[in-house]
């Protein structure tokens, strides 16, 4: 199992969220993937797209201020 | 007077900030992903505030209404603020909460829309607005347009974004859980800055908002309620001229947002300077100058137009609101449209870290 990390620190909302479908994606099943992000939005609506999607979420904590970490795993 | 403005402002942007309540989002995931989640909860503003005001103005305290439909702004302007906004990446509340939060990117766009609905409305623009605004039909209101009481449209909204809530609630409560951040507070603390606010909840406190804007800025001699653009034109007309009378209540109020983000971001650790990209400062300075040339033209943005104007049935309110969204649609075509296109036909790069 790999991890990938996409750092989308920067980008406003709602470009997280449409780089991590674009990234999910491109990786193997079974993969992880690791998105980080300061955009406050994104808080709300990272989680819920893994919910909604059935992505198992493996963590999901903040990083210092204005700055988290999700892990997603691509079933 | 005036600083009761300043007060419900920060109340404003606190709960804005808490609940993520960008009006922005709720009209681009109508396109992007085909959800109306968000905005039904702009359409819950609407309603809350709909009943709110009906009620002030059938008891005297407050005076609604609309002599007159500019319909050609109405329609040319909620365009270009509607397209706007997805290069602002925020609307007008949306960008005074995020430069509460310390986006950069969100202070170049509130200061190119605060510059252009200045030009718009004090400046050398003004003749063109009021060329624009002249073309006009002879009717202001929806229920002047059907002949039937308000409050049968009051409660038409009621009950069909009762309805549509209703569904949105009974679909979260269906699906998974979202995974929420390690709680690391109790009680009210965690409630006011760690807990993440529901979005319908938020809308309801924002609807109230909403009602109460209206006999406090009465009280302070301005005629209307929630009101963004003209506020943010009146700053820069204020620091260029000097002129106090332009620093009234609805001054106050835009500032206050200001406040009220920044106070809730610093205490939810939620505030960063954070500096754009040359491509975001772009987007972010043309889009602002957009936003304040289409509020301006339209008369007001998603708060006085397609939230305050639509709660008060006027016709340039329900309008531009449509138009607004329309506007949104188009900008998203142009800037997501080409990137999911590109992403389509170049599926085997890998620009994902390992």
């Amino acid at each position: 199992m790999t991890v990938h990390i996409l750092e989308t620190e920067g980008q406003v909302c709602p470009f997280p969220l449409v780089e991590a479908k674009r990234a999910i994606s491109e990786i193997a099943s079974g993969d992880e993937l690791r998105i980080d992000f300061d955009c406050t939005q994104a808080t709300d609506t990272l989680p819920r797209w893994a919910a909604d999607e059935g992505y198992p979420v493996t963590a999901f904590d903040r990083v210092g201020d204005a700055s988290w970490t999700i892990t997603v795993q691509k079933p | 007077m005036i600083l009761s403005g300043l007060a419900l402002g920060a109340v404003l942007g606190f709960a804005l900030q808490r609940g993520r309540f960008c009006v922005t989002g709720a009209f681009r995931d109508i396109w992007l992903v085909r959800q109306s989640r968000w905005l039904t909860a702009f359409l819950v503003t609407i309603a809350v505030q709909s009943v709110g005001i009906f009620a002030l103005d059938a008891a005297g305290v407050i005076s609604l209404g609309a002599e007159t439909f500019p319909w050609l702004a109405a329609i040319l302007g909620g365009l270009i603020f509607g397209f706007a906004i997805v290069y602002a990446g925020g609307c007008a509340t949306g960008t005074y909460y995020r430069a509460g939060e310390g986006l950069v990117g969100s202070w170049i766009a509130l200061a190119g829309y605060a510059l252009s609905a200045a030009i718009m409305k004090h400046g050398p623009g003004a003749p063109i607005v009021e060329g624009l605004r002249g073309v006009t039909a002879p009717v202001g209101t929806v229920h002047d347009l059907l002949g039937v009481s308000p409050w049968v449209l009051v409660a038409v909204l009621v009950v069909g974004v009762g309805a549509a809530t209703w569904h949105h609630l009974r679909k979260d409560a269906a699906r998974t859980k979202p995974v929420q951040l390690p709680a690391k507070r109790k009680g009210l603390a965690r409630l006011l800055f760690e807990r993440p606010w529901n979005a319908f909840a938020t809308a309801v406190v924002i609807g109230i908002i909403g009602i109460v804007a209206f006999p406090l800025s009465y009280a302070a001699g301005r005629e209307s309620g929630l009101g963004i653009t003209t506020p943010s034109a009146d700053i820069v007309a204020f620091l260029v001229t000097g002129d106090v009378e332009l620093v009234d209540w609805g001054v106050m109020l835009v500032l206050g947002i200001l406040v009220g983000s920044f106070i809730a971001a610093k205490a939810s650790g939620e505030y960063r300077m954070r500096v754009p990209d040359a491509q975001t400062v772009l987007r972010s300075a043309g889009g602002g100058l957009l936003m304040g040339l289409g509020a301006a033209i339209a008369g007001g943005c998603t708060i006085g137009n397609a939230m305050v104007g639509s709660a008060s049935f006027t016709l340039q309110g329900w309008v531009s609101f449509a138009a607004m969204l329309l506007g949104t649609g188009i900008a998203v075509r142009f800037v997501f449209g080409a990137r999911s296109r590109a992403t389509a036909s170049a599926p085997a790069k890998t620009p994902v870290g390992v």
